[in-house]
């Protein structure tokens, strides 16, 4: 048990097998959004790259519940939307060896088109087993 | 000559699997239903590998340097 106030270690960050599949390798080998989600994950495994993250809104305005996640915007260090158009979410998770941050989603953060879930509708849907 | 169809009665839910691929039958935006590649829920993948989601005191400590919050999703 933590106690109370005291800083946590950071977190390994772990890219499930099944995970990755589900979410990256649904697109073509040469695709953009594939190509973008190898290289973050090269980047971030590799280590020694600021990761901006930001904590995932636990009451989304379109519907999505993603209390306990934080999310970083691919390409990494890109920030606006147009730059960096993907987005990889992780949750916290206590495994044997103890908290992790698990990757749940990829996917667009403003897709074009409508029929495309977003990388928010993506994680909602991991975390609670259908779509908001 | 005709290419013959497969017909599936699918609700939602339902997953089907297509050359080692799983498909999910899942509502789209307009009340229809179309065919998804599946998403495994955590509560299964977790439940396989002896995980669970961390508390909400934990997750707080983790991000407490994180930027902040965009509104985003």
């Amino acid at each position: 048990m933590t106690s109370p106030g005291k800083k946590l270690s950071p977190a390994p960050i772990i890219f499930g097998s099944n995970e990755w599949a589900e979410e990256v390798e649904r697109f073509a080998p040469s695709a953009s959004a594939r190509l973008r989600a190898e290289s973050a994950r090269r980047e971030i495994e590799a280590g020694g790259v600021r990761l901006a993250w930001r904590p995932c809104e636990a009451e989304g305005s379109h519907g999505t519940r993603l209390p306990g996640c934080r999310k970083l915007y691919v390409p990494l260090g890109q920030e606006g939307a147009s730059a960096a158009p993907y987005g990889l979410v992780f949750q916290l998770a206590k495994a044997d060896r103890g908290l992790i941050w698990s990757f749940i989603a990829f996917g667009e953060r403003h897709p074009d088109n409508p029929s495309t879930r977003t990388v928010y509708e993506r994680a909602h849907k991991r975390l609670h087993g259908r779509y908001p | 000559m005709a290419t013959a169809v497969k017909k599936l009665d699918l609700e939602i839910g339902e997953l089907i699997e297509v050359a080692g691929r799983r498909y999910e039958a899942v509502p789209d935006r307009e009340g229809g239903l179309i065919l998804e590649p599946a998403i495994t829920p955590v509560s299964e993948l977790y439940a396989e590998r002896g995980w669970e989601p961390a508390s909400e005191e934990d997750f707080r400590r983790l991000t407490a340097d994180d930027e902040p919050a965009d509104g985003e999703g």
